[in-house]
This record gives structure tokens, C-alpha cells and sequence, in this order.
């Protein structure tokens, strides 16, 4: 089966970015696809490549994109949400005239059609918040 | 049919919208903080949805309330089974 | 009522107490842009973000009044509210804008049932 996640708590303050991983590699043992997480709200934090949490943490964003190298799952971050909460790509740095920037590749910014998009084409829908 | 995950505590508000929201032929499961209810054997929800409603272990394990769940003899599952009752329910709803 | 591919935003937080429910009408209104059918479901708290007197916030800090009334611009007419909870906060549909419609607690598993697809916020 073809599943898409959404991740709506934010790394380091919530539970649910670590449920959603440990769900999202759970699939993937049983055999089935993930076919992207979408990350909303909150959820928009895990996808800083700011982060730096200490060594003995296991550092959230590493772990998103290890499932993307190793498994091909698409990392979709809701651009708005990430705007308001001051994560952007290096183009959209430009755009915003800020002199730094958090997201990069795999990661990508993107309108919530993505999250409707991802809805309809999986077959399961878990929402992790 | 619908599998909800609670992930609040019992006397959240959420589990209580959740209830509200609960058909006759859906599960519940519940993870995070959601599992402090193994401390609960009276939460009317164990009765009500007998045999419909699990815990997930590794959130009991790691908050150490396996062995009252197991005591107060409450039904769990573990993620791989979690995934396994995702595959029987075509939808599923998150209360937080 | 039944509406094949129709999609349940359901609503649960209050105006001015996080973004959660600015976020999910924000997800409702697009789903609505892309011609999905939507029909939204208040519940608990949720139901302050249709009191028709509210105002904007702490300054800079955005009311939600003006979105609710987009939403029928945008095509989405149904917004069920819980009768049991609206009655538990001991409001009445007078407190509220027009054109929502009370469902009974017994119904919101059917309701639940009949959309394909729910995000629950």
C-alpha cells in the first residue's frame, strides 16, 4: 500500500515528529510505500537545517532524510507555514531579502495542494500531531 | 470504518471529542500521553469499546507502565500492529 | 449530505489561543480553490471561531472573523456545529453567524463516515 504522513508537532517541543518516524519506518518493514510526508504547522520546524541538538539527541532532520535517501520518500514542507515561522529556502531568502536560510533539498517548499495531493494518492492517510 | 489515535490524556479534551466522534465499528488506539490511561482501569472507554480499543506498548514501555497495563490487564500492541490495523482501516483520525 | 470525494476539515481551537485554527481554514480553503467539495465540523473550542461578535487581538494579531466570512465565496456552505457541545458552553446558534447548522452529538459518527477523506485540526 501507498502511505502518506502528516507531521504537524514540532521537533524537540512534541512527541509526534518521533511517533511519525517510528510509524513511517514500521511501514516500510512491512513492506509498503511511503509515498511522502507532508509537514505542517508546527510540524515545518523539523525540516531546519539549523538545528543542532545535542549529540546524544538524535537529531530529527538526519533522520527525515535518511528515509528520503534510502527509501525515496518525498519531504514536503507547507511554504506558508514555514514563512510565518521564519523557514525558507535560500530563493526565498532572496525574495524576503533575509540573510540566511534553513531549508535545502530534499526538503521541499510547497502549497498546501501538495497535502491534498499526497491525501488522494495514498492509499492510508496517518495524521501525526 | 474509521481507526482513531488518541494522543492526549483521557480527561483531555480531545479524548473527549474523540468519543463523540466514535462509530460502533471503529478502533481506538492509543499512543503518547494517550497511554496514561493504563493507569485508569475505570475510564469508561475500556468497557465501552471492549475489544476495539489498544495501547501501544513502546509508549507504555518507555513512560514504564508496561507492567500496570499488564496488571490492570489492558489490551496492547506494538507499531508493527499498529501498521498491521492501518491496513484494515481505510481511514484514520488523529486527536491531539 | 453525502457528497463522493468531499473532504471534513474539522475545527477544535478557539480564535486566539494558537495558530491551529487559522491553519486548518487555511487547509480548508485551498482544498475549496482546488474544487474540492468542502464541509467543515466545529467542535468544543472551535465553535468560538463563529461567535459574530469577535474582534481582532493583541495588536498585529489577526481576527478570524473575515475568514469565516470567505468561506462561502469559496463555495463552503455546510458548517455543522456541535448542538451538545455549542449547549455544554452554554451558547446558542443567536451567538454565532449565520448560516451554520447544529448537529446532534449522535449524528457526528455518521458524518465521520460519509467524508472520504478528514483533517482534523
Amino acid at each position: 500500500m501507498q502511505y502518506g504522513l502528516l507531521v504537524m508537532g514540532a521537533p524537540y517541543s512534541s512527541p509526534a515528529p518521533h511517533s511519525a518516524l517510528r510509524f513511517a519506518h514500521a511501514i516500510i518493514t512491512r513492506g509498503h510505500q511511503l509515498a511522502g510526508v507532508f509537514f505542517y504547522h508546527d510540524g515545518v520546524h523539523n525540516a531546519s537545517s539549523l538545528m543542532a541538538p545535542p549529540q546524544d539527541e538524535l537529531n530529527l532532520r538526519e533522520a527525515w532524510l535518511e528515509l528520503h535517501q534510502y527509501h525515496d520518500v518525498a519531504l514536503d514542507v507547507c511554504i506558508a507555514a514555514a514563512l510565518r515561522r521564519g523557514l525558507m529556502s535560500e530563493s526565498e531568502a532572496l525574495r524576503h531579502g533575509k540573510q540566511a536560510f534553513n531549508i535545502v533539498s530534499p526538503f521541499e517548499l510547497t502549497g498546501l495542494g501538495q497535502l491534498l495531493e499526497l491525501q488522494h494518492r495514498s492509499d492510508r492517510f496517518i495524521t501525526f500531531a | 470504518m474509521i481507526l482513531h489515535i488518541l494522543t492526549k490524556a483521557p480527561d483531555s479534551r480531545a479524548a473527549t471529542q474523540m468519543q463523540q466522534a466514535l462509530g460502533n465499528q471503529d478502533s481506538v488506539l492509543l499512543i503518547e500521553e494517550a497511554v496514561t490511561a493504563a493507569l485508569n482501569p475505570a475510564w469508561a472507554a475500556w468497557q465501552k469499546y471492549r475489544s476495539r480499543i489498544f495501547l501501544l506498548s513502546e509508549d507504555l514501555t518507555s513512560r514504564g507502565l508496561t507492567h500496570i497495563a499488564a496488571k490492570h490487564q489492558l489490551p496492547t500492541m506494538d507499531v508493527d500492529d499498529f501498521v498491521a490495523l492501518t491496513e484494515q482501516y481505510e481511514k484514520t483520525v488523529t486527536w491531539y | 449530505m453525502a457528497v463522493p470525494n468531499a473532504l471534513l476539515v474539522i475545527i477544535r481551537h478557539a480564535p486566539h489561543s494558537s495558530n491551529w485554527l487559522r491553519e486548518g481554514l487555511d487547509a480548508a480553503l485551498v482544498a475549496a480553490a482546488f474544487g474540492q467539495p468542502v464541509h467543515l465540523l466545529f467542535m468544543g473550542q472551535g465553535i468560538m471561531a463563529l461567535l459574530k461578535e469577535q474582534g481582532s487581538g493583541a495588536p498585529g494579531q489577526k481576527a478570524t472573523l473575515p475568514t469565516i466570512d470567505m468561506l462561502e465565496m469559496y463555495d463552503i456552505e455546510q458548517l455543522w456545529v456541535s448542538e451538545g457541545e455549542l449547549k455544554s458552553m452554554q451558547l446558542s446558534t443567536g451567538s454565532l453567524v449565520e448560516g451554520v447548522t447544529l448537529i446532534a452529538d449522535q449524528e457526528i459518527p455518521g458524518l465521520m463516515q460519509q467524508h472520504a477523506t478528514i483533517l482534523n485540526f
